[in-house]
């Protein structure tokens, strides 16, 4: 008894020692790790760009034919700053009821009446979240001493979301006419007189795609290397088009992939990334595959403040790529049904709405879609998009009625199978996991069920990856390694038995 | 038994409730708008009120040029009455609105005018100076604002009245996008103009634009000095004729004026002046050795003078020199000016030293009381012999091999 009591005492003592000498290791080390921090060099001189763009409507600006003195670029361009400006920091003031910003963009008069507004909105408990997505000004005239304004800014498409005692009462978009007058005070141009001239409610028409040709026989597609990471610093075109070219042999004829919302640049997209989606896109019309390309991925912030940024992004992405012979549709988001309960269904489903509007002003021939993650969201939205998108990780059993549910709701509109899949994982982390027996099963099943509701499909996926960025699954162990064997392909290169059942021949 | 009971009992709930449903609906589709007017006064009681067949009482977004509101309704009389809150309905432009909470939202449109009164003439003229000859100009812009501060209605009439020396005008002109403007071409004339404006009844603050002369004309100059002479001490004055511009009015005060002079070397030498009352004048020292010059004054970028030219006479005919001290010591002088007198102090004198027919350096000294002292250290000046030149005033004497001891 003593002497194991004695090694239970030797053991606790080596322990605690170890943990002790891990505590302080790790405590120096923070420490010496912060004093290495130190300031930036390339901000010694200070000689950063301090302008931080937070509101970037789509401005338009009529030609100028204004009465009094021509305006010059550098004029008109501070005037539309300092325009666009009252209007972020009103947007702010209405939805937190302070004044902060508005003495810099209204006048000593004017501004009165934004307090007014702020004033009884605060004491009614009320509260307005909203943004302006479009300007179309006019500069009416343009003083000889440059000092004073006048612009009429038509269609001026504003999204509003009207809170009383936080609740959400109104949700609207109106499309307005604004006459205003500015007068340049302290460097800033000044908001005057803003009167409304005309107010309506804004309908975004949109020309009707067709969409009966669809025929999507396709892939979700990360190269093997570097998934959920297709344009980063490792893009290797010629992975890229060796992968096509199997996808293409498999019989498959559209592949799905993810332009990452920060990656590519956010409100400012970086040409260098629209040039690799552009040589992906070339090399997918080589090789006959059209391509769904699904935008914002990693994308999770949906505030209205930030709307405007967002839209920027897509406009860029799809004004670049909305001519390419190998464009299949647009997929405006993967997933966001799983943002609801963190960011509120009714703003995730505003912001989708309002970008769908945005991606068909810019491109109106090719068809919208959003990739809900499963059967009860897909039919949100469903007049919206032009064809219906929706995944299924579920058990088999229940997809064929699902499918005849989803067609008996969504009765105008093709739907699609976009994600769909199964991991072949079976190990440690999960020794009764299925086998790739059971997955080449399992493709063989859903192949049939697929083909016997005539439903377009898109699988998940062509490879087994071997890392998993954190961000896609988590850190969890199990969780990782099950996402990693989901492909056709095993780590190997080597097609997995589901290879075979990839398409239905 | 006791269960199929139940069963029809809530099959006959279940009914029952979904009328209620279609009843509550029906009511609410009831509502109607009361309120035919569209079209409001600024600043009058803007009030919309609706039937309603039932006590609910739906909330009323309205929205305008500044903000949006909720507003809640009273209930009177079977009727809904939503009154606008005054900082809606003291500003003109279109509000529009919305009934919620009803199955049918009704929306609809207001529109707040303007009232033809004004209380205030925000006025602004700019520039605030401009040159006469009537292309240059300054713009009066007027907003006249209502005692609520609204802009007046489009095509209000504005009196501009400006007053110049003798002349007092008065023009219409008429609001367009809230603004009433007037180019006011300068006169010809330099001088204040004031300006004002009136607009139904009420009159702006008194502006005044200056108007100052327009850029020169060319001019001439002209000289004085108090003789010939080439002496370096005396000083020539240049002045410029009344400089003026086209429309004959005196520039500005301050106005920069550049003498150039070029003088026989063909060197250059500048000075300046500033005018006033349009007249600039600017001095030069006079040469030391005759010279002439030729005198061109500028305005830079605007306009220039005629070009005169100047000569200045030898002021010393000849002069002494003589060697003392080993001829260590070289007296030059009596220098001797026009009248014989001593010239004035400060006249250069160079003594040029060469020896074995190479030069080896030059002396400059001023003169003093007419005379200047050259003396020769032993120390920099070894024994030998030297020859030596030395220039004044334009003169140049050679004394050839004189033996330093």
């Amino acid at each position: 008894m003593v002497g194991l009591n004695k090694n239970i005492i030797r053991a606790l003592l080596i322990t605690s020692y170890v943990v002790l000498i891990g505590l302080i290791l790790s405590g120096v080390s923070s420490v010496i790790g912060y004093l290495n921090t130190g300031a930036d060099r390339s901000k010694m001189l200070h000689t950063e760009i301090k302008k931080v763009e937070q509101y970037l409507p789509k401005i338009v600006w009529e030609p100028l034919e204004n009465e009094g003195r021509t305006i010059d670029a550098q004029n008109l361009n501070a005037l539309q700053n300092d325009y666009l400006d009252a209007w972020y920091v009103k947007q702010i003031a209405y939805k937190t009821n302070k004044f902060k910003g508005i003495k810099d963009y209204y006048t000593d008069s004017s501004r009165e009446n934004l307090y007014n507004f702020i004033a009884l909105n605060k004491a009614n408990d009320i509260t307005i979240e909203a943004t302006t997505l479009s300007h179309n000004p006019t500069l009416e005239f343009y003083s000889e001493d440059g000092q004073l304004a006048v612009i009429t800014d038509r269609n001026v498409v504003e999204y509003k979301r009207v809170f009383k005692a936080d609740s959400l009462v109104l949700e609207t978009t109106e499309k307005s006419t604004y006459k205003i007058i500015f007068l340049l005070e302290d460097g800033f141009w000044r908001i005057r007189h803003m009167v409304k001239e005309d107010n309506d409610i804004f309908n975004a028409n949109h020309r009707k795609i067709a969409t009966d040709n669809l025929n999507i026989k396709g892939i979700n597609y990360y190269p093997q290397a570097t998934p959920w990471n297709t344009f980063g610093d490792e893009f290797s075109i010629d992975t890229i088009s060796k992968d096509f070219k199997i996808i293409k042999d498999a019989g498959l004829n559209s592949i799905r992939i993810f332009v990452q919302y920060e990656k590519f640049g956010k409100a400012h997209v970086k040409p260098k990334m629209l040039d690799k989606l552009k040589q992906a896109l070339d090399v997918a019309e080589k090789h006959n595959l059209k391509v769904v390309i699904t935008l914002f991925d990693f994308y999770g912030d949906y505030s209205l403040m930030n709307w405007t940024l967002d839209h920027r992004h897509a406009e860029t992405i799809v004004n670049a790529f909305k001519n390419h012979n190998a464009l299949l549709a647009w997929d405006i988001k993967n997933e966001p049904n799983l943002d609801f309960d963190t960011r509120g269904q009714d703003i995730v489903i505003a912001w989708l709405d309002n970008m769908i509007d945005l991606v068909k002003s810019v491109d109106d021939t090719h068809p919208v879609t959003i990739g809900w993650s499963n059967t009860q969201s897909a039919a949100i939205l469903k007049d919206k998009v032009d064809f219906v998108s929706f995944h299924y990780y579920e058990d088999l059993d229940n997809l064929d009625k699902a499918i005849k549910s989803l067609k008996t709701e969504i009765k105008d509109k093709p739907i699609v199978l976009q994600e769909f899949g199964i991991s072949s994982y079976r190990g440690l982390w999960n020794p009764f996991g299925n086998t790739e027996k059971d997955q080449a099963e399992y493709h063989k099943k859903i192949q049939n069920i697929l083909a016997t509701n005539k439903m377009q499909f898109m699988s998940w996926t062509l490879y087994d990856f071997n890392d998993i960025p954190t961000e896609v699954v988590g850190r969890l162990p199990w969780r990782k390694r099950a996402q990693q064997h989901f492909g056709f392909i095993n780590q190997n290169g080597e097609p997995k038995p589901a290879f075979q059942y990839i398409s239905k021949k | 038994m006791k269960f199929n009971h139940i069963y029809k009992l809530i099959l006959c709930l279940a009914l029952l409730s979904s009328f209620t449903e279609m009843q509550n609906s029906e009511k609410d589709s009831v509502i109607t708008l009361l309120t035919n007017r569209t079209e409001f006064e600024v600043g009058n009681k803007v009030v919309l009120k609706f039937s309603s067949s039932n006590q609910n009482k739906p909330i009323l977004y309205c929205s305008n040029s500044y903000g949006s509101t909720l507003i809640k309704p009273r209930y009177e009389r079977g009727k809904l009455v939503y009154q606008l809150p005054e900082n809606i309905s003291t500003k003109i432009g279109v509000i529009n609105w919305e009934l919620l909470n009803t199955s049918k939202p009704l929306t609809g449109k207001l529109n707040i005018t303007p009232i033809a009164k004004v209380a205030t003439m925000e006025t602004y003229i700019g520039p605030p100076s401009i040159e006469s000859g009537g292309s240059d100009y300054s713009m009066l812009v007027v907003i006249p604002t209502d005692s609520l501060d609204n802009p007046v209605p489009t095509n209000t009439l504005v009196n501009v009245k400006n007053q110049f020396l003798d002349n007092e005008e008065t023009h219409e002109i008429f609001t367009k996008n809230f603004v009433a403007f007037r180019i006011i071409h300068s006169p010809k004339k330099t001088g204040r103009m004031l300006v004002s404006s009136e607009c139904l009844g009420t009159n702006s603050k008194e502006f005044t634009v200056n108007v100052s002369a327009a850029i020169p004309t060319n001019f001439y100059i002209s000289v004085t000095r108090p003789h010939n002479y080439a002496d370096g001490n005396q000083i020539t004055t240049f002045s410029t004729s009344v400089i003026k511009d086209k429309s004959g009015n005196i520039v500005s005060d301050g106005t920069f004026v550049t003498f150039i002079i070029k003088n026989l070397k063909g060197n250059i030498l500048k000075t300046v002046g500033l005018t006033i009352a349009g007249v600039a004048t600017s001095k030069m020292i006079h040469p030391e050795y005759p010279d002439s010059w030729n005198v061109k004054a500028y305005v830079e970028g605007a306009a220039e003078s005629n070009s005169i030219s100047l000569n200045y006479n030898q002021v010393i005919q000849d002069f002494k020199v003589e060697f003392f001290d080993d001829n260590r010591k070289i007296s030059v002088g009596p220098l001797q000016s026009f009248m014989q007198q001593l010239i004035p102090d400060g006249l250069h004198v160079k003594l040029n030293i060469y020896k074995d027919n190479a030069f080896v350096s030059t002396l400059t000294k001023t003169s003093f009381n007419g005379y200047v002292h050259f003396k020769l250290k032993p120390a920099i000046f070894e024994k030998g012999t030297y020859t030596f030149s030395i220039e004044t005033a334009g003169l140049t004497k050679n004394i050839k091999n004189k033996k330093l001891w």
